[in-house]
């Protein structure tokens, strides 16, 4: 019951209360450039949904076995190459071109995939699925995990990982589609013209960005009812 | 320093690893998911400029290559390419490209300014546009033809027309028939007009009226005589007005009989000058200093308080 209530207090808070583009401003290009309808909109996000939990799983188990301090295969050689086992071994330096690495092979993976199988999904991403690589909330999540998993204190497993993951593509969704309603409503209303097109779409980002703001500290209320239901 | 030398060993070496790895995964995975394209796409693709421009109305030039692989889309559409790119496409499929001709906007209406007769009616105070004055009557007698106040000009992206003496004129060198100030008109008096040839015989006048009605309010309408559509089988009267059809135009169709026979200026030919209108100003000679025209400059503010 304690790890339920983890992954879901990790769920809400990436997809609500710490939405990666609201809260973070990451993954901007695509919330700004692909929020013009709300079905394309949606597509993106399951795309961006789809491969943010790929990724977040492969780079979990590239950064647990490999990458954090301590991980069990650069120093099980360590030892075994007569190192003194005192010294900690840290690979952390490598994540982030380990990282665009995991993303860019998944990606391509995932899109051969799709074309092979899917080919209807294929034509409506279009190309979308090649952007994803350089959609930067992808590699935030690996960021996360990684910061997750250098505190042994709070060692993350895989399923904390995938939540994470999960909870971010959702919250990634949520917020293009919320842009992307307003934006179709706003082809209909009558701009000042100096502010049309990238001004006013910047406008109602920051508007949202401070709607959401309003979330914080749901987190630890959520966790107060949880345990006021369990006792 | 150990450390330090192991570290980097161990990271040179899971990187390569992790590169062969995925190289052999995204391989094998390339293999086992290929997917059978029609091999003349690949082939229309590199014909095409590549520019990626979505003129031709598609996403990208390969869809527009799929799309002409697929026989659904015609191969004149590559504006980038132009004649070239679509003989090109032509020779891929083994077919022969039908000629397209590029759309121009003509303007139907030949009277100047001071040659609108005004009505005796208040004289129209408001808003400098098209649009606004035609919601009134008072501003000229003639309720069919241009206006002049310039909302075709303010429609063009590509400075390609401009109101000369009052009255909305195209500059066929500049015009790349996008349409724009054809849909700006609010009297729909601009239309577009295949042009086979550099110059083409246009209906100058939009009126509809009687000649009587037509004679009150411009002495150069059309007064629906119709000698002209006597005089040509290419020519049509239509409620009032003589209908060309550019369907069946060619450039050696002769209307000269048609034109004579006109006693208005409602029969024109517009386009690049032909060789008589070039004799004629050949002795003319040109200014050595051309002073800028400050009505196509950005002071043509239509700001009036």
């Amino acid at each position: 019951m304690e790890s339920l209530t983890l992954l879901l207090q990790i769920f809400v808070g990436a997809a609500i209360i710490n939405n990666f583009v609201l809260h973070y401003f990451v993954g901007i290009c695509p919330f700004l450039g692909v929020s013009r309808r709300v079905d394309m909109a949606f597509g993106m996000g399951c795309a961006v949904t789809f491969v943010i939990s790929i990724a977040a799983l492969l780079s979990w188990t590239f950064t647990f076995y490999l990458l954090r301090p301590d991980a069990p295969l650069p120093t099980w050689l360590w030892q075994r190459l007569g190192g003194d086992p005192s010294v900690r071994i840290d690979l952390s330096v490598l994540s982030y071109i380990m990282y665009i690495f995991v993303i860019a092979s998944s990606v391509q993976f995932v899109e051969m995939y799709v074309r092979k199988f899917a080919p209807k999904l294929h034509k409506s991403f279009g190309v979308f699925l090649p952007l994803i690589t350089t959609n930067c909330a992808i590699l935030f999540a690996c960021l996360i995990i990684l910061r997750n998993l250098q505190d042994p204190a709070q060692l993350w497993g895989p399923a904390e990982a995938l939540t994470l993951a999960l909870g971010g593509g959702v919250g990634f969704t949520l917020a293009i589609c919320l842009m992307a309603g307003i934006r179709e409503e706003l082809e209909l209303c009558d701009v000042p013209r100096p502010l049309r097109g990238a001004g006013i779409t910047l406008i109602i980002a920051g508007i949202l960005a401070m709607a959401v703001m309003g979330f914080a500290g749901v987190d630890q209320n959520l966790q107060d009812a949880i345990d006021a239901f369990l006792n | 320093m150990a450390t330090a030398a192991f570290t980097l060993i161990l990271g040179a070496a899971a990187l390569l690893l992790l590169a062969v790895a995925m190289a052999c995964v995204l391989g094998w995975a390339n293999q086992a998911f290929h997917v059978e394209v029609d091999p003349r796409v690949e082939t229309l693709n590199d014909a095409l400029p590549g520019a990626n421009c979505g003129g031709c109305g598609y996403v990208g030039c390969r869809e527009y290559a799929e799309a002409v692989a697929a026989g659904q889309a015609e191969l004149t559409l590559c504006a980038p390419g132009g004649a070239s790119c679509a003989e090109q496409l032509a020779a891929i499929l083994g077919t022969e490209v039908t000629p397209s001709y590029p759309y121009r906007a003509v303007v139907h209406c030949a009277a100047r300014r001071d040659q609108r007769l005004p009505v005796p009616k208040p004289q129209y105070m408001g808003e400098r546009t098209c649009t606004a004055a035609n919601l009134v009557s008072g501003f000229q007698g003639c309720t069919y033809g241009c206006l002049g106040l310039g909302d075709c000009v303010r429609a063009c992206v590509y400075d390609a027309i401009h109101t000369v003496e009052g009255l909305a004129t195209v500059d066929y060198d500049a015009c790349i028939g996008c349409k724009a100030c054809a849909e700006a008109c609010p009297r729909n008096i601009i239309s577009m007009v295949p042009f086979k040839a550099e110059r083409m015989l246009v209906v100058a006048c939009s009126n509809r009226d009687s000649g009587p009605a037509v004679k009150a309010v411009c002495p150069v309408g059309c007064i629906s005589c119709s000698l002209c559509a006597k005089k040509s089988e290419r020519m049509q009267m239509d409620n009032g007005l003589p209908v060309i059809d550019y369907d069946h135009y060619q450039e050696e169709c002769d209307f000269a009989e048609s034109i004579e026979k006109c006693r208005r200026e409602s029969l024109v030919f517009v386009g690049k000058p032909g060789s008589k209108e070039l004799e004629q100003v050949a002795d003319e000679e040109l200014p050595a200093r051309i002073e800028a025209a400050f009505h196509t400059t950005v002071d043509e503010t239509d700001w009036r308080g």
